[in-house]
């Protein structure tokens, strides 16, 4: 089907609105109710274009493209129709601009300054009062702000199935509230701020913490769970200050959920490891990190095979790759399982996004071929005092109540953790890691989905990547390995892995790639 | 606007003229100085240069009636300030009405052009500068003014209030806590300055 829109042609499926169509040829058409993750309401007025043939603009939201259809995104007449809507939402608009987190990322402030321009013919005194600071739990409600598009209520019917946002009153006085003004409750709070279009839903976490013009987006992706929703990580001056989702439609269409938005607060955490640990008889005392990995690398040469390696789901394949290549050049014992989360991998906890495996490449293990010798074969190894050394790639076992009976007779533990937490102290030398922020490289989620995470601030003091802790050992047990950027990791690992030949860093793209859909290519 | 063009002729024939209106020149001088006592430097900082009222000298906050700042904390000051040197963390006013302000304002006068940005910028009139212009300190550290000092700043009233938005506001009353002060301890005209 073939239509023409600003004089542009462009062919479509049937079934695909105006605002859909423009938006493929790069035409943004203004709106305020209009989500490509919601369903359509058609209440704003504000995407009106015209067709030929029709008299009056249409809304280019619900208006679907018929054969030959000629539509004017920007005639003199929208534009008159779109100044008079802008006027009519800004009416009652208290404009806190300076106090207003929107600010920045406002449609109101966009629309206006791109469509309106126009010199307000209401006084202060005439505009009708709603309420402010309204607390919502996770959000902060402001009613003055409201432009009325019902997005929060069709995400809170459509998405989360809460229902707990609705408007009350009529005409003028309509606003949106909350039912007996209870908190939102559901795990997917962070949402309603992102799709609120203005200040009226704000997050209470990001509340005054910083403007967002001044912050910096990196694409990644979130390691809360093995779904693996695409995110961007706003920070600036290497402070990192939000979390909030990036549109991927196979993975997490616009939304996130609240436990992934807080992950961002470890990284930045006071309780950051800034050099290595090593435990001795007199003082636990820091050492530099070339000094530990001297130690380290010497104890794995002492102990010949009688190694065991344990990788962390936490990990990227990157990391993985170069630990198990670690593994390999001292042929040690190696696993990844700590209680199995492969089991609950797929498993949706809540239906709408998060899984019961809270490690975000589970699946990157499997693929990488990392459960070899199996968790229980190493630790009746190690209660069996055959290992000599174990090398651990996260804490998770430590956490574990039965470390200590395991750990008992094992002379020599190392583990590389981010942050402090007493169960270290069950480590005889910890390393410190870079965050998952501060390094880049792949995850695979549940659906073999390899995805890409990037680099958006630089590791505090010593830490670094594990996959760089794992090849500066590599280098000094005289196998280097050929890489000085993740990147060249994952090139070797595309090399010796089945699911991973043949690809890129930059093929996967930042959407990421499904890895059956390429085996079936 | 056409230049003209003019041709010096350097090389000055040798002579005792020239040497003569160089001594005359000195000479006038000296008399203008010494008997006249019409001499044009100052004596700093017993005396002070009398600067325009628009003079963009070290910033003042202004206060609300109750004291606490009239900032918001809306950052467009820090956005716009060309040095980065202007230095604020946000948080939540008790009462509800204006929700924000700024719990630390600090500006590094040592880093600051002193292009008076901030004070175009900000849309509550809450940064102004004042005529103030000689900046003496022992460190670094205490030329990064907070805002606490900025909002009661010594020497104000002496100097009085410089570089606002418009010339229509310098007729308006600014209400600023440290000329309360000053007016309060030394009556209307602020302190003498020393002799
Ligand atoms: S919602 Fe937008 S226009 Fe309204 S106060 Fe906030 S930033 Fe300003
Ligand atoms: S609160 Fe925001 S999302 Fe909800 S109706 Fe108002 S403007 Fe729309
Ligand atoms: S006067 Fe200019 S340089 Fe100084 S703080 Fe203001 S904007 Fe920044
Ligand atoms: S521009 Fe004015 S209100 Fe905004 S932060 Fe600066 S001083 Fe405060």
């Amino acid at each position: 089907m073939k239509c023409m829109i600003d004089g542009r042609e462009i062919e479509v499926e049937p079934g695909t609105s105006i605002i859909l169509a423009a938006q493929r040829l790069g035409i943004r058409i203004p709106h305020f109710c209009w989500h490509p993750d919601l369903s359509v309401d058609g209440n704003c007025r504000m995407c009106v274009v015209e067709i030929e043939g029709s008299s009056k603009p249409q809304t280019a939201c619900s208006t679907m493209v018929t054969d030959g259809m000629v539509v004017h995104t920007d005639s003199p007449q929208v534009r008159k129709a779109r100044r008079a809507t802008l006027e009519l939402l800004l009416v009652n608009h208290p404009i806190d601009c300076p106090v207003c987190d929107q600010a920045g990322e406002c449609y109101l402030q966009d629309q206006y300054m791109e469509h309106g321009l126009h010199d307000a013919r209401i006084s202060l005194d005439e505009k009708v009062r709603k309420r402010k600071v309204v607390d919502l739990g996770p959000i902060v409600l402001d009613a003055e702000r409201c432009v009325l598009c019902s997005r929060c209520i069709r995400f809170e019917r459509e998405v989360t199935g809460t229902n707990q946002l609705g408007f009350v009153g009529r005409g003028d006085h309509t606003e949106i509230a909350a039912f007996d003004n209870r908190p939102i409750s559901h795990n997917y709070a962070g949402n309603l701020a992102d799709v609120c279009p203005v200040g009226a839903l704000l997050s209470r976490d990001f509340r005054f913490r910083m403007r967002v013009w001044f912050l910096e987006s990196t694409p990644s992706v979130c390691p809360g769970c093995s779904t693996g929703c695409n995110i961007f990580i706003d920070h600036r001056d290497g402070e990192i200050h939000r979390l909030r989702p990036r549109r991927n439609v196979s993975v997490n269409r616009s939304w996130m959920c609240d436990l992934g938005r807080a992950l961002y607060k470890g990284a930045g955490a006071p309780s950051r490891l800034l050099g290595a640990r090593l435990r001795s008889e007199d003082d636990r005392g820091m050492i530099p990190v070339g000094e530990a990995l001297d130690l380290l690398s010497s104890r794995l040469r002492d102990a010949g095979e009688d190694v065991a390696f344990l990788a962390s789901p936490q990990a990227t394949n990157e990391d993985l790759f170069a630990f198990q290549s670690l593994c390999d050049a001292v042929s040690g014992m190696l696993d990844f399982r700590v209680d199995d989360p492969q089991d609950r991998m797929a498993v949706l906890e809540d239906g709408v996004l998060l899984r019961a495996d809270r490690n975000p490449n589970t699946r990157g293990c499997l693929e990488l071929g990392l459960g070899r010798t199996g968790v229980d074969a190493i630790m009746s190894a190690c209660r069996a005092g055959r290992v000599k050394a174990l090398l651990l790639q996260g804490p998770e076992l430590l956490r574990t109540p039965a470390a200590g009976i395991f750990l008992e007779k094992v002379p020599f533990v190392a583990v590389m953790a981010e942050n402090d937490e007493p169960a270290l102290a069950r480590a005889h030398l910890v390393l410190p890691a870079a965050a998952w922020t501060e390094n880049e490289g792949t995850f695979v989620n549940f659906a073999r989905r390899v995805q890409r995470i990037e680099r958006a601030i630089e590791p505090p003091g010593e830490s670094r990547p594990r996959w760089r802790l794992a090849s500066d050992l590599l280098a000094r047990l005289s196998r280097p390995l050929d890489a000085t950027t993740a990147w060249d990791v994952f090139r070797l690992a595309s090399r010796s892995t089945a699911a991973f030949s043949g690809l890129e860093h930059v093929s996967i793209g930042e959407s990421g790639l499904d890895l059956d859909a390429i085996k079936e290519s | 606007m056409s230049s003209r063009v003019f041709t010096v002729n350097r090389n000055v024939h040798p002579g005792f003229w020239p040497i003569i209106i160089g001594h005359w020149e000195t000479l006038k001088n000296l008399f203008r100085t010494l008997v006249l006592r019409q001499a044009s430097t100052i004596q700093y900082p017993e005396q002070k240069r009398d600067v325009s009222r628009r003079y963009r000298g070290i910033h003042i906050l202004a206060a609300r009636a109750d004291g606490t700042p009239k900032c918001v904390a809306c950052f467009l000051c820090a956005t716009v300030c060309p040095a980065e040197c202007i230095h604020i963390e946000a948080g939540e006013r008790p009462e509800r009405t204006i929700e924000k302000y700024p719990v630390r304002f600090e500006i590094d006068l040592l880093r600051c052009v002193y292009c008076g940005f901030c004070v175009d910028a900000c849309p509550e009139e809450a940064i102004l500068m004042s005529r103030e212009n000689d900046l003496v300190g022992t460190s670094r550290e205490e030329l990064i003014i907070d805002r606490d000092r900025l909002m009661r700043r010594a020497g104000l009233a002496e100097h009085g209030v410089g570089y606002r938005p418009t010339d229509h506001d310098l007729r308006r009353p600014v209400r600023i806590e440290a000329i309360e002060d000053m007016k309060n301890r030394y009556g209307l005209n602020g302190p003498r300055p020393r002799r």
